[in-house]
Order: structure tokens, then C-alpha cells, then sequence
């Protein structure tokens, strides 16, 4: 099945239009036909990574125009390795959300797989594309999607999450697009890898302004200290797999983003160490206040915006180690942190509020996701010999080797804390008397077999980390090899 | 298939086989859990040997697994207590419900501690250290209760410890390029001060939570009782014993090749000191049986912490026999209680009283294990407890053998509660069905009872490998010159010869025991405990004379003054101090979107204006 | 000479010298301390007479095997001090053990015996006996302090822990440790008033208030063990304290000089004094025994 990068992003955007087309000759087909897609992008970015590990990277022409005045696809080991945990995880989605909450009826459930069509073609180019421009159109997209799956449930809390989501999009939006005005207007070009190229001709204080622009507004995506307070009601009030999906999918996109203007872009002095301090500010907030949750999604969206700052700090390193620590922990972050919302959903299903006491005693009657939720718990703290032990190994010895002591011990301070709002859940889950009026539900297949899926990578990568430390070691260097890029790119022949 | 990985691979596949078996039939899933710990133990003693070395990687990373002279002390321990403490579980658990889980968090125990002995690379150190911290955290709440309160402050501390340790051990990566522990200690004595005092004092940190030095010892009390006695007795006995490998190889290995290690050595050493007199006198407070042990472990792994710490080869000689010593009739004591816990129903002294006569061989083993507690000859502690005042002395501290002679003394008084409490005293009439417990519950305990005395005529069987791993570290031989196979000496000459005072106390009890009962005992008749001499009055039936609520009390009355303060609510405050701190933090979030909204300028603002200060 | 029959006969002759030596001091400070106070008192060999009446008469009921071990682990204890502890100078006695034990293996086996008579007591399952116990137990946590510095403070001055190593330094210098380490012997004198238990520190077996505490249930052949094993007890403390302080005794004549002069201390003390709380007797032995037991030891260690 082989393909071009640009499949990954056309194929998405076709079906999440003839979705409703389709649903009216067989309602069925609704559910089914995302499930073939997200199958047949994981299978066609597994397939291109795996060749590009070997050849080099991929640069898809669209339209013709040539790079700089076309828009371009690069699929590297970096984007491409990204592109197909986003595509798996996106499939995982699928399978979840095939039947989850069980009287969904046809005409919300359409809007379900289109937006999350949707999703998926957004984040997926965010990290594909070569071209600035492009990225703020996809950024749209993916943000137009988020909101309405946001206020999927429409109730009250949902729509204000929904509300404040789009709020700081479109404050987002508004910067991004004065950034690329900057840029356009200095530079005369919207490629990436010519910016990167011309960057260093260009007039500082634009330059800075244009990178505070950006930070800000990527930040809002990544969820960045101070930008992220949307994203704690936009992980709590929307759909559990919609909440795995934010996590595994968006944010990541959000990360690559912010991750590829700072490494490639730009190259002024100190983004490193900002993203460091703000990445640790990040960390330090959210888990401290995850603590003091006692509904389970709201605790689940801070420790996932703990998550983005730890991977910040990693990438705010800056060397090498740094950059391999960065990119584990966003592997293992997008498998645990899914799992983690996926299970949850479970143990507070039919619970109004879900409050954390209502996963009282559910260890009894939901046994295998119980276990799948501890497992996920223990793993994010970074337990071993769980996957999230090694990501958590990678990034202490990567600031280590850069004598950041006090870094150190402060991340390993708030794992701490981590490991405590985690345990008193699980204990909850095993060894408290289930609560009044709480009635257990027992997962569908499809869910137990996305929960069972994600636990074993977790005890895989846990137990032999070098299935995955190969294509990290190559995707990091990629993204670390800026001159490479801009050559790749620019030095396409006609 | 290499033997190491091949006992690695049955530790592990036993205890998830173990756990799974128990759907079919339990018997089938006792005998799996046995041969789980057997035959991986059997394995390791017949195959595996001193310096044999296994290498692989792992995530980019070297490890390398081999055991030294020194671990192979440590071994004798684990697989040991193991192996009995495993067959003590299996009548322990009859009739309980989780059984696989208990299975299985106990294998895990077992083959994560077999591990860290194994590793000689950082990084498996530190894997197993969790796995063992996670697997006994399982255990502690396995009863359920108490998960929050006391669960979580075991794992929070063991965290602690265990991310210092982290903490140390990536530094140390960053100084010598890897992570193998022999490396970091070659490259010690030529590390920057700082770093020569931040790593020691950081992995002390880390092997002092699990080895209970005050004020790292708060969760033992807790987590020694709330766990099932079976377990505890493998918790207490070699759980707190890697704390002590650990810290041995830190002082041993490091700090004695710094010049200002002498003040690293005092500290501890009085630490050590202070943590033993302390926790005897609140285990003389405990009216649960399972408290008392608790505290006593914490003062006996005092005594072990001061005698390595003080560093002469005849202090840590006696280290390390203390340590297997205390792990051998700590771990009957806790057997003893979990057995008397299964046939009454209660651990408490003011409940349970004059099981003697109902459950002879658990006080046999009591006694024996009270008796090398207490440091009495002729049985095992004595030899320890000889070893530890004479090298104290011989190295001039003079202060610090009167706190541990203090606490010694002290001691006798738990010991004595222990016994008393238990099984002698008034015979009450609610425990009049109380019958032995199980076979399979007893024979570990009688078989650990006569180690003890073995050990304590011919300590020389025990003192060997403690040497070779000694030497293992770079110490000359002591044989011939501090002991030999049944006789002791000291630094200055003098000598206990033990065998010649062995015979004569039991030749003098003999003769007298003989004489008393010679003539008569056929003609005495038993009575009971009610039938005794109270100047002139029959006591009737339905009188309590029991004596056992405030059983101390003159003396608790007379060191009050040093029981006021409690480290516990210290810490306690300091976490809710940091619970309000973080709802401070918490209000950040104001969940109003304006407010959001104002971040986000605020934040663009700043930036701008700082942006030469911090870009560039 | 090291035969085994030597052994025995060294033990046998020992056990004998002691008992006949405790017993006759017993029954002297009963007839001092009836002097004292204006009664005529029971002639000096009351004490034998006791015991032979004790030996002849037999029991009739006990309290399971345990009792029975009681009175013979107090036994083991009093006569392994005795064996320990040298009785001549320079050998003139048998050796016994002198040789294979030293100061802390006797301080650990002294308290071998009363914790072994504490659980025959135990078993009888009369309070009296364990409240007696308990408060022997704290009572002796208390003199202990004491009579450990003191001992602490001797080894350290002469780097030994061998008694005979101790006699032999008195020897040689020609003065008694009494007198060049005074503070030392202030304060195992101290502690020596706790282990004889005579007035203030008699509460263990108050007669008057426990029925005679631990050895309540104790009466014939188990009494009589108890009453030889204290007097044998005795005569081995008061030798100790001889040989440590008082340059040890070249013939027997001069020994029972000397412990007699030494056992004068606590009974004179004890006639005139009132009986401590267990409380206050531990304060007590931690205030000015301990104070001199500290001077002793700075006193080894900077002079």
C-alpha cells in the first residue's frame, strides 16, 4: 500500500465531507468508513517511515509549485514518526468510539466522525506541512473541530468549555496570523525552510516580535504557562475518547509546532532556556493543582498539561539527549495518557459529575479496566519496568549531563506529587466500598480492546525500550539537523 | 540461556503464573508459588557463582547483572527468609481471599531484592529498587485498610528515597559517561567536593528511607503492622536489609576514601544511636504486638546502621552479623504474631494473654528469638551485640556505647512484654479454644528459632562469608585475628570463647532443672493460672487478674519527658501546609475565560517588553 | 590441669565456698540491720536453717514447665558470674572460666538470670509477680546507666576488657582503682545499691505491698534455689566489685574481709533509708550515678 505523504492528508478531508453523503445509503456506514481511513493512513505513515528511516526524507510537491513559492509536504523521520503515532492513536479513537456511549443516535454520531475526520486531517498536516501559511490554515481546522467536539454533549459546562476553547483560539488565531504578516513582510517568503534560510538576514526586533507573536500562539495550542487555561474544561467536558484524543493527537501537533519554530525557524538565542523555565513553570502548576482535583477528568487534563510541560523542559535542554528525551516522552504520553482517559471514562460512566469518589470499589467489578487504569498510572509516574520509566530516565540524564541540578530535582519532586493524586485513585479504585447509587459499567469489547492494546506497548516498550529508541535516536537527530531540513527541502529539482 | 536470566525469568514468570493460577485450584496455585521461590533459589545456590557476569542493553543503556562476596551475604538472607517466609505464607493464606495478588507482589519482593544484589549498573539498581518499593506497597495495603494514610506515605517516602537516589545516579552518569556503580566509585576520589559530598549525602537519603534511620522512619511503624504478618516478616527482615547493603557500599566503598569522611561517619553513627534508643522506648509504649515489633525493628536497624557507620572491620563485622541475626528472629517474632493473629484474632497485648500452654511451639520460637533480641548469650544476638560494645569501645566512642547500652537495656523491657503479654500470665477463659498454629506456619518459625542458637555457639559459620564479602570490599581477612569458628576477640586481645560457656549453661541447667523436679513432679499436680498465692483469698472465676494495660508505666512515668515530640506530626504538618499551598495554585485557574484571556496579554505584554532580556 | 573433672571440681568447690559465704552474709545483715534497730535479730546461721527447711519441704501443685525453668535459669546466671569472675589473685584459685569471657559477656549473662526468673515467674500467672518483674525490669534500666560508665570508663583508661588484665594493672601500679579512678567506683557503687536491692530499691519484691513480687509463687525446693542463687549471686557481685576496686584478694581470709567490707555499703545504706518509687529510683540512678559515671569515663579518657 504505498502512497504519498500527501494521501495522508487528502484522503482524511475527502471522507470527512462525503461521510454524510454516504450515511444516507447505509446509516452504518458513518461508523465505519473513518475506521478504514484512520486504518489506511496508519498503515500508509507506518510504511513511509519505515523507508524513510532507511532512504531520507520525503518532500511532496503540491500543485506543482515548486518550494519556495509552493507548498510542500515533508514527511522526515521526525514528522513522519509523529504522523503515525497521531494516525494510531487516531485509530485507537475509532475503535473506542465505534459504540461508546450506547444510545448515540445517527445524527450526532455523523457529526462525530466528521469532526473527528476532521481532527485528524488538521493535526496530521499541522505536522506534515512545510509551508507557515499552511500551518495556520490546518491549525484552523484542527481548532474548529476541537470546539465542536468540545461541546459534543450540549449541555451547559460543555458549550462554556466549548466557549472558552474557542475564545483563546481565535486569540491564538489573531497572533499567529500578525506573526506570519511579520515574517511575510520581512522575509517575502511563507516556505519554512526558506524562512529558515533567510533568518538570519532579518531585522532583530521583527524577528523577536514575530517569535513572542508566535510563542504566544502556538502556546495557546501546546498549552503553554500561562495560555493553557482552556484546556483543562475543554479535556473534562468532552467525550472521554475525544479527551484521548486532545492528548495524543492535538497536543502533539501543538508541541510539533512550537517544537519546529523554535529548532528550525528561528534561531534566536535563549528560546531554549525559555522553553526550559516556562516548561518547568508548566510542570510545577498543573501537577500541583491536579492534586487538588476531585473530579477524575479534570485531575487526568492538569496531569496531561504536566505531561507538555515536562516534554517542553526536555526540548528546552537542547542538546541531543534533550531532544531523544523529548520525543520519548511524547511517545509514551500519547499511549498512557489515552489509556488513562479511556479507562476513566469507564470508571465514572454513568456518573453525573464525575467525581473521583464515585471510582469507589470499581476494582471489583470492572476488573480488567481497573487494572488497565493502574497500569497507565503506575507507567506515567514513571514506575518501572513500565515505558514511562525510560522517558523519565532519558530526560534526567540529558539535564544531568548539562549539570542542571536543580531542574533535576524539581521534576523529581513534583513526580512525587504525581505519584500521589495517582496512587490515591487507585487505592480508591481497589480498596474503598463502592458508593451509593454508583452503578458500575462494563466496557464493550471494542473499548477493552483498545485498553488492552495500549497496555501491552506499555509493558513492550517497558521491557525492551530498544523497539522504540532506534526511530527516536533518527528522529531527533532529524530535528536537530536544521541545515538538512532547508536543503531537503529547497533543493528539490524541477 | 545464561543461569542468571534463567532464575530472573522463573522469579518472574512464577509470580504472574502464581497470581493467574488461583482461578483454577488452589492447591495447584500453592505448590506453583512454592516452586516460584524454590527452585529459583535452589538454582542461584547450586549454579550461579561468585563473579559470574551477564551483559545486555537496554534502551541504548549498559546494564550488566553479577553478584560480589559482599551481596552474596545478602543473598543468604533473602532466599533464606524467602524461601520460609514463602512457606509460612501458604499456611498463613489459607482461607484468605487475594491470594494471587499476595503471591504475586511476593515473588516479585523476593526476585526484585535477589536483584539489586545482582546489579552492577545504576540503572537496574534502580529499576528494581521500585519494583521493589511498588510490590511491598501492594502488600501494605492488602488488607485495605488504611491505603491512604498509611499506603501512601510508605510510597511517598520510599519516592523520596528513591529519587534522590535517581537523582545521584544520573549525576554520577554525567560525571563518568555511564552507569555502571563501579565506575562511579574508581572516579570518587576525584570528584569536586561538592559532588563528593551532594552524591553520598543523596543516595544515604535513598537507602536510609528503607533501612528506617530516624527522621526517614516515620512509615515504618505503620507499614510494618498494616502489612500481613507473613509479608512483614520478609519486609522487615530483608526489605530494610537492601537499605543496609546500600548504605554499606556508599560508606564503605566512597566515603571512607574521603578525608572528611570522618564526620559523615559520626553523623550516622549517632543517628544510628538515636534512632535505636528512641524506638526502643515507644516500642515499650505499644500495647499491638504488631507496633512493638515495628518500632523494635527500627531500633535493631539502629544498632546495624551505627556499627557499619563507625567503620572499623570488628563495627562492621558486627553490622552485617546483626543484620542477618536480626533478620532471622525479627522475622520468627513477626511470623509468631501472625501465627497467634490467625488462631485468636488479635495482636493486642490487653486482649490476648496465656497462650503458653495452647501454643507451645510458637513460644518456643518466641522465646528463642526474644532471648537473641535481647542479645543474651549463648544464643546468636549476643555475638553481634559482643562484636558492636567491643568495637565501640576499642574505636573511643564512649558516648555513643552508653545510648546503645541504654537501649539494650531498655529493650529487655519490650522483650519481656512481648513474652508476658502474649503467652504467659493469667489463662482467660474466651481463649480457652485457642489451638497451634498450622504445621506449615510453625516449622519456619522453629527453624529460624534454632539458626539463632546455632549461630550464637559457632558464629564462625556465619562469620565467613560476612568476611569474604568484606574482603570483596577491600578489607584485609579478619579470620584468626577477630574470630574463628566458635570464639570471638577484640581488637585489644580479649576473648569470648563461646562453646566452653555454652556447655556450662547447659550443664548447670540441666543439674538444676533435674534437681528441682527430681523427686515429686509426678506427685505435683498442674493448676491453673488462678490458683496462686493472694495473701490468704481465693480468687473466684469470673476475677480479671490480668496485668497487662499500662504494663510500663513507672517507666514510661519516668522518661516522659523524652517521648513529648513526635517527628510524625512534623511531617504531618508539613504536608497540609503544602496541600494549602497548592490550592493556592490551584486558584490560578480561575475557570473564568476572561481571566484566561488576560493571561494571555499579560503574558504577550511581558514578553515583549522583557524581550531583550530574554532572548539574545 | 584442664581436664573436665578439674572443671567440674573447680565449679562444684566454687559453689559451695559462695554459697556458705552469701548465706553467712545474708544472715549477718539481718542480725546488723536487727541491731540497728533494737531487736536482737536471728543468729548469724538463720539463713542455713531456712534452707535446709525450705530443701526438705515438697510442692504440691506448679504451674507448668516454665516455673520450673525460672529458678534454674536464675541458677545458670549466678553461677556463670561466679565462674567468670576470678576469686583469687594471680591464679590461686581454679580457673574456671576466668578465661574464656570477659566484662561485657558478665554484664550481659548477670542479667540472664533474673529475665529467666521473670518468665517462670510469668507463668504462674500472679500479678504480683509481674508487676514485681516490670518494675525490676525499669528499675534495672535505671542502675545500669551508672554501672555501664563506670565499666565503659575502666576499659577505656587500661584498654581492656578483661577482668584479669584489670587486676593484674592494680598489681603492678600497687593502688587500688578505688582510689586512681574514684569516680568510677562512686558510681558502680551507686549502681551496686540497685542491684542488691536492699532499701530504696527494694520496691521489686516490696514484701509489705506484693506480696514479695516475683518470687510469690515460689515456695520449697524452687525458694531454696532462689534463696542460694542470690546469696551465690551476691558473693560473685561483691568479689567482682573486689577485684576491679580493690586490687582482688590473695587468700581467702583477706577476701572475706574485703566483700564484707564492701557489702557493708548497701546494707548499712538501706537500714536507714525509706523505699523509692520505681519512677523515682530511675530518675535517681540518672541523676548524680550518671553525673560521676561521666566524670569517670572524661576522666579515663583525657587523663
Amino acid at each position: 500500500m504505498v502512497g504519498t505523504p500527501v494521501l495522508l492528508v487528502v484522503i482524511p478531508l475527502l471522507a470527512a465531507f462525503l461521510i454524510p453523503l454516504l450515511g444516507m445509503i447505509w446509516k452504518e456506514l458513518v461508523r465505519i468508513i473513518p475506521g478504514l481511513v484512520l486504518l489506511y493512513m496508519f498503515i500508509l505513515s507506518a510504511t513511509l517511515l519505515n523507508q524513510v528511516l532507511h532512504t531520507g526524507p520525503i518532500v511532496e510537491v503540491i500543485a506543482g509549485w515548486r518550494p519556495p513559492l509552493g507548498i510542500n509536504l515533508v514527511f522526515s523521520p521526525f514528522s513522519g514518526f509523529l504522523v503515525t503515532l497521531m494516525t494510531f492513536i487516531g485509530l485507537m479513537v475509532w475503535i473506542y468510539s465505534y459504540r461508546f456511549k450506547q444510545n448515540v443516535d445517527f445524527e450526532p454520531a455523523k457529526k462525530y466522525f466528521i469532526l473527528l475526520m476532521m481532527l485528524v486531517t488538521g493535526s496530521v498536516g499541522i505536522v506534515l506541512t512545510g509551508d507557515i501559511f499552511n500551518l495556520f490554515v490546518f491549525i484552523e481546522i484542527v481548532g474548529i473541530s476541537a470546539y465542536a467536539l468540545t461541546a459534543f454533549y450540549t449541555e451547559r459546562n460543555s458549550a462554556e468549555a466549548a466557549f472558552k476553547y474557542l475564545f483563546m483560539g481565535a486569540l491564538a488565531s489573531t497572533f499567529l496570523l500578525l506573526a506570519i504578516m511579520i515574517i511575510y513582510t520581512q522575509l517575502g517568503t511563507l516556505n519554512m525552510a526558506d524562512i529558515a534560510s533567510k533568518m538570519p538576514e532579518m531585522n532583530t526586533t521583527y524577528k523577536i516580535t514575530a517569535l513572542v507573536f508566535l510563542l504566544t500562539a502556538i502556546g495557546i495550542e501546546a498549552e503553554m504557562f500561562p495560555l493553557n487555561g482552556w484546556a483543562a474544561d475543554a479535556y473534562t467536558e468532552s467525550p472521554g475518547p475525544i479527551g484521548a484524543a486532545f492528548a495524543g493527537i492535538v497536543a502533539k501537533a501543538g508541541v510539533y509546532a512550537m517544537v519546529r519554530i523554535i529548532f528550525t525557524l528561528f534561531d534566536v538565542e535563549g528560546t531554549m532556556q525559555f522553553m526550559l523555565y516556562i516548561g518547568l513553570i508548566t510542570l510545577i502548576v498543573a501537577e500541583t493543582t491536579a492534586l487538588r482535583q476531585d473530579r477524575l477528568k479534570r485531575m487526568l487534563a492538569y496531569s496531561s498539561i504536566g505531561q507538555m510541560g515536562l516534554i517542553m523542559v526536555a526540548f528546552g535542554i537542547g542538546t541531543a539527549e534533550g531532544v531523544f528525551a523529548a520525543l520519548f516522552l511524547m511517545f509514551n504520553h500519547a499511549i498512557i495518557k489515552p489509556l488513562l482517559f479511556f479507562s476513566g471514562s469507564y470508571l465514572v460512566y454513568n456518573s453525573k459529575d464525575k467525581f473521583i469518589h464515585e471510582t469507589n470499589g470499581m476494582g471489583k467489578h470492572i476488573p480488567v479496566t481497573s487494572i488497565l487504569f493502574a497500569l497507565g498510572a503506575f507507567a506515567i509516574v514513571g514506575l518501572p519496568p513500565f515505558a514511562g520509566f525510560w522517558s523519565k530516565l532519558s530526560i534526567l540524564t540529558a539535564a544531568a549531563d548539562e549539570n542542571m541540578i536543580i531542574i533535576i530535582a524539581l521534576i523529581l519532586i513534583v513526580s512525587i506529587v504525581e505519584l500521589v493524586y495517582y496512587l490515591r485513585v487507585v487505592n480508591r479504585i481497589y480498596f474503598f466500598k463502592m458508593a451509593e447509587g454508583v452503578e458500575p459499567k462494563k466496557p464493550t469489547f471494542n473499548a477493552l480492546f483498545v485498553m488492552v492494546t495500549l497496555g501491552v506497548i506499555i509493558l513492550l516498550v517497558g521491557f525492551y525500550p530498544d523497539a522504540i529508541t532506534g526511530v527516536l535516536h533518527k528522529a531527533s537527530g532529524d530535528l536537530l539537523d536544521k541545515t538538512k531540513y532547508i536543503q531537503d527541502v529547497l533543493s528539490l529539482n524541477p | 540461556m545464561d543461569m542468571i536470566y534463567l532464575v530472573f525469568l522463573i522469579f518472574l514468570s512464577g509470580a504472574v503464573i502464581s497470581w493467574l493460577a488461583g482461578k483454577v485450584n488452589h492447591v495447584l496455585q500453592d505448590i506453583l508459588f512454592l516452586a516460584s521461590v524454590i527452585v529459583p533459589s535452589v538454582l542461584f545456590y547450586m549454579n550461579v557463582s561468585v563473579g559470574q557476569e551477564v551483559h545486555f542493553k537496554a534502551g541504548g543503556i549498559d546494564l550488566s547483572w553479577g553478584i560480589t562476596d559482599f551481596g552474596w551475604i545478602f543473598s543468604l538472607i533473602v532466599l533464606g527468609l524467602g524461601v520460609l517466609a514463602a512457606i509460612y505464607s501458604v499456611g498463613f493464606m489459607k482461607g484468605k481471599e487475594r491470594r494471587g495478588y499476595f503471591y504475586f507482589n511476593y515473588v516479585l519482593s523476593i526476585m526484585s531484592m535477589l536483584g539489586i544484589l545482582f546489579s552492577k549498573d545504576f540503572v537496574s539498581f534502580f529499576i528494581f529498587w521500585e519494583i521493589m518499593t511498588w510490590s511491598s506497597y501492594l502488600m501494605v495495603i492488602y488488607n485495605g485498610k488504611h491505603t491512604q494514610s498509611i499506603g501512601i506515605k510508605y510510597f511517598i517516602f520510599s519516592a523520596i528515597g528513591a529519587y534522590a537516589m535517581l537523582m545521584a545516579i544520573v549525576i554520577s552518569h554525567s560525571v563518568t559517561g555511564n552507569f555502571m556503580i563501579a565506575d562511579l566509585i574508581t572516579a570518587y576520589p576525584v570528584l569536586s567536593f561538592n559532588l563528593q559530598v551532594l552524591i553520598p549525602v543523596l543516595l544515604l537519603t535513598g537507602f536510609g528511607v528503607k533501612t528506617a534511620i530516624m527522621p526517614l522512619h516515620v512509615w515504618a511503624p505503620g507499614a510494618y503492622s498494616n502489612s500481613p504478618m507473613a509479608f512483614t516478616s520478609v519486609f522487615s527482615g530483608a526489605l530494610s536489609k537492601m537499605g543496609v547493603y546500600g548504605l554499606s557500599i556508599v560508606m564503605l566503598s566512597m566515603i571512607s576514601h574521603l578525608p572528611e569522611g570522618f564526620w559523615f561517619r559520626e553523623v550516622l553513627a549517632w543517628m544510628g544511636a538515636v534512632t535505636a534508643a528512641t524506638g526502643t522506648l515507644w516500642a515499650i509504649k505499644q500495647d499491638d504486638a504488631k507496633k512493638l515489633l515495628a518500632y523494635s525493628s527500627v531500633a535493631q536497624l539502629g544498632y546495624i546502621v551505627t556499627g557499619i557507620a563507625i567503620g572499623t572491620e570488628l563495627s562492621i563485622l558486627a553490622g552485617l552479623f546483626l543484620a542477618v541475626m536480626h533478620a532471622i528472629f525479627k522475622s520468627t517474632l513477626f511470623m509468631a504474631v501472625g501465627a497467634i493473629e490467625r488462631q485468636t484474632g488479635t495482636t493486642n497485648f490487653t486482649e490476648v494473654t496465656g497462650l503458653i500452654r495452647k501454643m507451645p511451639w510458637t513460644f518456643l520460637a518466641s522465646l528463642m528469638s526474644i532471648i537473641a533480641l535481647a542479645g543474651i548469650p549463648p544464643l546468636g544476638g549476643f555475638v553481634g551485640k559482643w562484636m558492636l560494645y567491643e568495637s565501640l569501645i576499642t574505636s573511643d566512642h564512649y558516648m555513643l556505647i552508653i545510648l546503645v547500652f541504654f537501649s539494650s537495656t531498655a529493650a529487655f523491657l519490650y522483650c519481656y512484654k512481648f513474652l508476658f503479654g502474649f503467652f504467659l500470665g493469667q489463662e482467660e477463659k474466651e481463649w480457652a479454644h485457642v489451638k497451634e498454629a498450622p504445621v506449615l506456619m510453625v516449622i519456619p518459625m522453629l527453624v529460624l528459632a534454632g539458626l539463632s542458637f546455632v549461630l550464637g555457639t559457632f558464629p564462625g559459620l556465619l562469620l565467613k562469608p560476612i568476611d569474604a564479602g568484606m574482603q570483596a570490599l577491600g578489607f584485609a581477612p579478619t579470620n584468626q585475628h577477630l574470630w574463628d569458628t566458635s570464639i570471638l576477640f577484640n581488637s585489644w586481645g580479649n576473648q569470648v570463647a563461646l562453646q566452653p560457656i555454652l556447655y556450662a549453661i547447659l550443664a548447670i541447667f540441666v543439674v538444676f532443672t533435674i534437681f528441682l523436679t527430681i523427686k515429686g513432679y509426678k506427685n505435683t499436680r498442674y493448676v491453673t493460672t488462678k490458683d496462686i498465692s493472694s495473701s490468704g483469698e481465693v480468687p473466684k472465676e469470673h476475677e480479671n487478674l490480668t496485668f497487662s494495660v499500662n504494663f510500663f508505666q513507672p517507666f514510661l512515668r519516668a522518661v516522659e519527658p523524652v517521648m513529648r515530640r513526635q517527628i510524625d506530626k512534623y511531617y504531618n504538618g508539613f504536608a497540609n501546609g503544602l496541600e494549602a499551598l497548592f490550592d493556592f495554585t490551584r486558584k490560578i485557574y480561575t475557570g473564568n475565560g476572561q481571566t484566561y484571556a488576560i493571561y494571555v496579554i499579560l503574558f504577550l505584554i511581558i514578553m515583549l517588553l522583557m524581550k531583550n532580556n530574554i532572548f539574545g | 590441669m584442664d581436664s573436665i573433672w578439674y572443671k567440674i571440681l573447680g565449679a562444684v568447690v566454687s559453689f559451695i565456698v559462695a554459697f556458705i559465704v552469701g548465706m553467712t552474709y545474708m544472715g549477718l545483715s539481718r542480725k546488723i540491720t536487727a541491731r540497728v534497730q533494737n531487736r536482737k535479730g536471728p543468729p548469724f546461721y538463720q539463713n542455713f536453717i531456712d534452707a535446709m527447711k525450705l530443701y526438705s519441704k515438697s510442692t504440691a501443685i506448679h504451674h507448668g514447665l516454665m516455673q520450673h525453668f525460672g529458678p534454674a535459669f536464675i541458677m545458670v546466671s549466678s553461677i556463670m558470674t561466679l565462674m567468670i569472675v576470678p576469686v583469687l589473685n594471680d591464679g590461686k584459685w581454679f580457673p574456671n572460666l576466668n578465661f574464656d569471657g570477659d566484662l561485657i559477656f558478665l554484664l550481659y549473662i548477670m542479667v540472664f538470670g533474673p529475665l529467666g526468673m521473670a518468665l517462670g515467674a510469668g507463668q504462674t500467672g500472679n500479678p504480683n509477680s509481674a508487676i514485681g518483674v516490670t518494675r525490676g525490669l525499669s528499675q534495672m534500666v535505671g542502675f545500669e546507666i551508672p554501672w555501664v560508665m563506670a565499666l565503659v570508663a575502666l576499659m577505656m583508661q587500661f584498654k581492656t576488657t578483661s577482668i584479669i588484665d584489670l587486676m593484674e594493672v592494680q598489681a603492678q601500679s600497687g593502688t587500688w582503682l578505688m582510689f586512681s579512678s574514684p569516680f568510677a567506683f562512686i558510681a558502680a557503687v551507686l549502681a551496686m545499691l540497685g542491684m542488691f536491692r536492699y532499701s530504696p530499691f527494694d520496691i521489686v519484691g516490696a514484701p509489705t505491698e506484693l506480696a514479695s513480687g516475683p518470687v510469690s509463687e515460689n515456695g520449697g525446693k524452687y525458694l531454696f534455689t532462689l534463696m542460694s542463687s542470690g546469696a551465690v549471686f551476691a558473693f560473685a557481685k561483691l568479689t567482682l566489685y573486689v577485684d576491679l576496686f580493690m586490687g582482688g584478694a590473695d587468700n581467702l581470709i583477706v577476701l572475706l574481709l574485703k566483700t564484707f567490707a564492701i557489702y557493708l555499703i548497701p546494707m548499712l545504706y538501706g537500714v536507714v533509708s525509706p523505699r523509692y518509687r520505681t519512677e523515682q529510683a530511675i530518675r535517681y540512678f540518672w541523676g548524680w550515678p550518671t553525673f560521676f559515671g561521666l566524670l569517670a569515663i572524661l576522666h579515663a579518657v583525657f587523663f
